[in-house]
């Protein structure tokens, strides 16, 4: 196993799972929230997730240079992506991280396939709020991290955004090896195992916060 | 000597961490460090070398990752692990003494299926090949590690079974205790344990000290010698470098506890050093090893927990059978998955602790069939499974495909059966259910079952098979036919258990067949053989006798504690008025639903609310239909005003995702109960028009179709549902012989919109008569009108709209 890769578990009861996003994900408006039976409804769901959810992260600390305008070369070679050099451009070094709710989430949302779509429809929402929440948490520590090294991070950018293709998961797959740290693989089609999944690429800037 | 054979006599230490030193030898990251090899072979080699200057035993060849999935090229893969025996070999050599070379494997890093998309066969022929080679380099042992899904740990046991080498197994634990894939220790032993490991143990991720709990479960289940190969503790960043806190004389401390615990194959994993081996080693051989037993534990298991035999009574639940079931069969010969994996999720939800699955019909493809609905159950259901087949095929292939050590319905007292399921068990492992029949038939008295009993596990002990994995069913015959049928079962389960010490097993629904009520006979019946020692019972757990005779039993034989479990059970007994499935709060009528008549206005109110219990069951629409209004006029009047209403609300914005399809759940309640009705009479439901319904090839993400799925059919539509990732030839042949004339596809992710277009080209080209609707998170109208689709639909209520237009015209 590759001893530059750590380990991030998430504790789940700090876990902020937004209401808000959930709902969102749900193509709520802001006032359906708040219109009968549908908060509780939300709120049940988020706690289910919350007791399905194993939050862990593995990442780590990388160079990185920029060839030329447009292009940044990433530990698994260089990457052509205007919107990536843009977030990342003059940052000489990275983090690197993927990070997942686990596999209990996804067993848990295929049986409620056969039994309840509705509640499927509800957990899977809160599920896509979960991982961002564990996101979250895992960049507030690297945050943490970087300010005591007298540094700051730009926003984590994923494989996907913009023009960064999603070739790019092979790259950061074969990298941290996350199978290995957090039971995460990626399938031959770029999507990701367990379902709710992020990996992220986070500038490390130089210079004081 | 054989290396089980030292195991058996003392301690055994294994080496310790690669990668932290090759790290620091200039490995880069994302490097794959097998190359290393024949780049660096001297490096290798040394390291090697200094392990067995520090003590141990056993070398790990440098062959984890060695597989064809990270090495396609063949003659590479085996160059590299010829490259790692012969640097080991080396070391041996100029260390002298007995050491030993154990082939190490390691994860795939791909998740299997169902869970990822890797087949659990493919993982086997990827293991076989490493297995192959490694074999040929004259490998004194295989050790397969770091393993975090019982899954996969599986697939390549059974490739280095093969092999008649020896086979150690150790899993990577989190910090919970569990394999990342969900399983406990307990867990792990009984299916490693069931597939033949000569040793299994932990590895990596946690350090000694964390490791303490996942080492008492494994000391306590386990037969075979334990394996411990901790990290160095934690890794933690320390100004860019990476830092393991253990020293060697602390890990050696922790060591000579876990060696105490009974742990008797011992050594480290990531970050330990031959300092470490060399301290910890002259720690524990100082201690005595605790001597190896048998456990006498009977286990089986799913792949998140294992149950065990001989406490409780064990419910398996019996409605997986289509034997005197006219829906189960229709579903079969349909391949109606769904009502077939309901019919487990019930049972599960009743609270069977394991499910008996028996698939066979003479018309259908019984092996094929038993394959498919061990592995979709498995994916929506975590009960272990009992695989209740007499077509040997379909019991190797069930056996095979499982996730965990199953229960294997049945053995008996003849040979030729013996002599074909014992093999199977031995190889795969699993809880053999054994019937007291020989060639002479079932016999009458309880003593001659008694002997058929003991005859096999005299056979199955010369298969390899232990007698805590056999569970002796005597048989249940009809009271109805014979008298004394009763008494004599009664009487095999107390000789059974006395004089054998054996586990038994019972169909018990059996004893009343030709009766009326057999449910009171049934539930009386279960608790005298629980009196007289029954293990496990095949049962229906929805019937409420049968688990009023279970919950009393455990609470009057002081098995339940404070009976906690009667008392939740209780709850569900009394006559509670149904319960609302959303919302506490008392609601009033919404006044959305027009209706032409005032008494289906109560049905309309609870579908537009989502009232599944309410609606369905015994409730409403039964209530109309007994009242003697026709069925369709409850369909037209109240239903689909009501599925309108919502759906309107729906398209309005005032409702939202969750209540439409709480609606359509509650309405397809309805919709069952009114079915079953017509069925009843001879009447058929109209269709109103038949779809296929895909996810396209590549992609998994399927909520969105299974939505647009369940309102369809509660609109009157068939829909043929082809699932998730399928081929665009399967879903033009199956429009074409099915005579499809519109086909729904859904994508979520822009690197799937091409295989949508593809399967929109395919079918322009060879059934250019059927339409094609398309939907999902990335499509837009633009999108689907360049990829040529005829229509664009936005949710599944759009989609709906789209079918009334379409199929009116």
């Amino acid at each position: 196993m590759d001893s530059r890769v750590f380990t991030y578990i998430a504790d789940a009861e700090k876990l902020v799972i937004s209401e808000a996003e959930t709902a969102r994900y749900l193509g709520y408006s802001r006032e359906g929230i708040a219109a009968a039976g549908n908060e509780t409804l939300i709120l049940a769901a988020i706690e289910k997730t919350r007791r399905l959810t194993a939050g862990k992260g593995c990442y780590g600390r990388y160079e990185v240079s920029y060839p030329e305008e447009g292009t940044v070369l990433l530990p698994w070679g260089e990457v052509r992506s205007r919107d990536l050099y843009r977030n990342l451009f003059p940052c000489p070094e990275i983090y690197v991280f993927a990070a997942t709710i686990g596999a209990a989430f996804d067993r848990e949302l295929k049986r409620l396939a056969y039994v309840s779509m509705a509640e499927a429809a509800l957990l899977q929402a809160a599920g896509a709020s979960a991982v961002e929440a564990v996101c979250d948490a895992l960049n507030e520590k690297l945050e943490r991290m970087a300010e005591a090294e007298g540094k700051r991070l730009r926003r984590r950018f994923s494989p996907g955004y913009g023009d960064l293709s999603l070739e790019n998961q092979k790259g950061v797959f074969s990298l941290l090896t996350p199978a290995r740290f957090i039971g995460l693989s990626l399938m031959d089609s770029l999507v990701m195992s367990p379902e709710k999944s992020v990996t992220a690429i986070i500038g490390i800037e130089d210079g004081t916060v | 000597m054989d290396v089980l054979e030292k195991a058996k006599r003392g301690y055994l230490f294994f080496d310790g961490g690669c990668g932290t030193i090759l790290q620091a030898a200039g490995l880069k990251a994302g490097e794959l460090p097998e190359r290393w090899n024949l780049e660096h072979s001297e490096v290798i080699e040394k390291l090697h070398y200094e392990y067995l200057c520090a003590g141990a035993d056993i070398l790990k060849t440098n062959t984890f990752g060695a597989n064809s999935l990270k090495f396609p090229d063949e003659g590479e893969l085996r160059s590299l692990i010829e490259g790692a025996f012969s640097n080991a070999r080396r070391a041996c050599e100029r260390a002298g003494g007995e050491r030993y070379v154990a082939l190490d494997i390691g994860p795939l890093g791909k998740l299997l299926k169902p869970l990822g998309d890797l087949d659990f066969e493919d993982a086997y022929k990827i293991f076989k090949k490493t297995v192959d080679i490694g074999v040929d380099c004259g490998a004194d042992l295989i050790l397969v590690e770091t393993m975090n899904d019982i899954y996969e740990a599986k697939a390549a046991v059974l490739a280095a079974k093969e092999s008649g080498l020896r086979v150690f197994l150790t899993t990577a634990y989190d910090e919970s205790g569990k394999l990342l894939t969900g399983a406990d220790p307990r867990t792990v032993v009984a299916v490693a344990e069931g597939l033949g490991v000569d040793a299994v143990g932990i590895n990596c991720s946690l350090g000694p000290d964390e490791m303490m709990g996942v080492v008492d479960g494994l000391c306590e289940y386990a037969s075979v010698p334990v394996i411990v190969n901790p990290n160095a503790g934690l890794p933690r960043s320390e100004g860019g470098r990476t830092v393991y806190d253990v020293t060697p004389e602390k890990f050696a401390a922790s060591m000579k506890i876990i060696a105490g615990k009974g742990a008797r194959i011992l050594g480290g994993c990531c970050g330990t050093t031959p300092a470490h081996i060399e301290k910890m080693r002259e720690a524990v051989l100082g201690t005595e090893p605790k001597p190896l037993c048998e456990k006498e534990h009977t286990l089986i298991s799913s792949y998140t927990h294992a149950v065990e035999f001989g406490r409780k009574c064990i419910l398996i639940g019996e409605r997986i059978n289509p034997t005197g079931k006219k829906r189960f069969k229709e579903a079969l010969r349909a391949g109606d998955m769904d009502y077939i994996l309901g019919q487990g999720l019930e049972q599960a939800d009743k609270g069977a602790d394991v499910l008996d699955v028996n698939v066979g019909l003479p018309e259908i493809d019984e092996v094929r069939m038993m394959e498919e609905t061990v592995t979709q159950l498995q994916a929506v259901c975590d009960l272990p499974l009992q695989i209740d087949t007499t077509d040997p095929a379909a019991m190797e292939k069930a056996l095979r495909r499982y996730n965990g050590k199953p229960m294997i319905n049945s053995v008996n007292g003849k040979e030729e059966v013996m002599a074909q399921v014992f093999p199977l068990a031995k190889k795969y492992g699993g809880l053999v259910v054994a019937l007291t029949i020989d060639e002479d038939g079932i016999p009458e008295t309880a003593e001659k079952r008694l002997e058929i009993a003991r005859k096999i596990y005299e056979r199955a002990e010369a298969y390899g098979i232990k007698k805590k994995d056999i569970i002796i069913d005597p048989l249940a015959m009809s009271i109805s036919a014979q008298p004394d049928s009763g008494n004599i079962t009664l009487r095999s389960l107390r000789l059974i258990h006395e004089e054998l010490g054996g586990l038994t097993s019972l169909g018990v629904s059996n004893i009343s067949f030709g009766l009326p009520k057999r449910e009171l006979v049934n539930a009386a019946f279960f608790s005298m053989a629980m009196e007289n020692g029954l293990s496990a019972a095949i049962m229906n757990p929805s019937s409420m006798e049968m688990m009023k005779s279970y919950k009393c039993y455990n609470a009057l034989h002081g098995m339940d504690e404070n009976c906690a479990e009667y008392i939740a059970f209780a709850d569900t007994v009394s006559d509670a008025p149904v319960q609302a499935a959303a919302g506490e709060k008392k609601e009033k009528p919404s006044g959305a639903v027009q209706v032409e008549k005032e008494e289906l206005r109560p049905l309309a109110e609870a579908v537009v609310r989502g009232l599944k219990d309410r609606a369905g069951g015994n409730g409403l629409a039964r209530e109309l239909l007994e009242m003697g209004l026709e069925p369709v006029e409850i369909i037209d009047g109240a239903l689909i005003p009501a599925l309108d209403a919502v759906g309107k609300g729906f398209e309005k914005g005032t409702m939202f995702l969750p209540q439409l399809l709480m609606s359509a759940e509650a309405a397809a309640a309805a919709f069952d109960v009114i079915k079953d009705w017509l069925k009843s009479s001879g009447a058929g439901q109209e269709i109103k028009g038949r779809m296929v319904l895909a996810t396209v090839k590549g992609d998994v993400h399927d909520i969105g179709k299974n939505i647009v799925k369940v309102l369809l059919e509660n609109y009157g539509y068939e829909v043929i549902d082809l699932g998730k990732d399928v081929e665009p030839e399967l879903i033009v042949e199956t429009a074409m012989k099915e005579g499809i004339k519109l086909v729904g596809l859904s994508a979520l992710m822009t690197t799937t919109v091409p295989a949508m277009e593809e399967t929109i080209k395919l079918l322009h080209e060879r059934y250019p008569e059927c339409s094609t609707v398309v939907g999902g998170a990335v499509m837009t109208p633009e999108y689907a009108k360049m990829i040529k689709a005829d229509r664009y639909c936005k949710d599944a209520m759009d989609t709906v709209r789209f079918a009334e237009e379409f199929f009116k015209s």
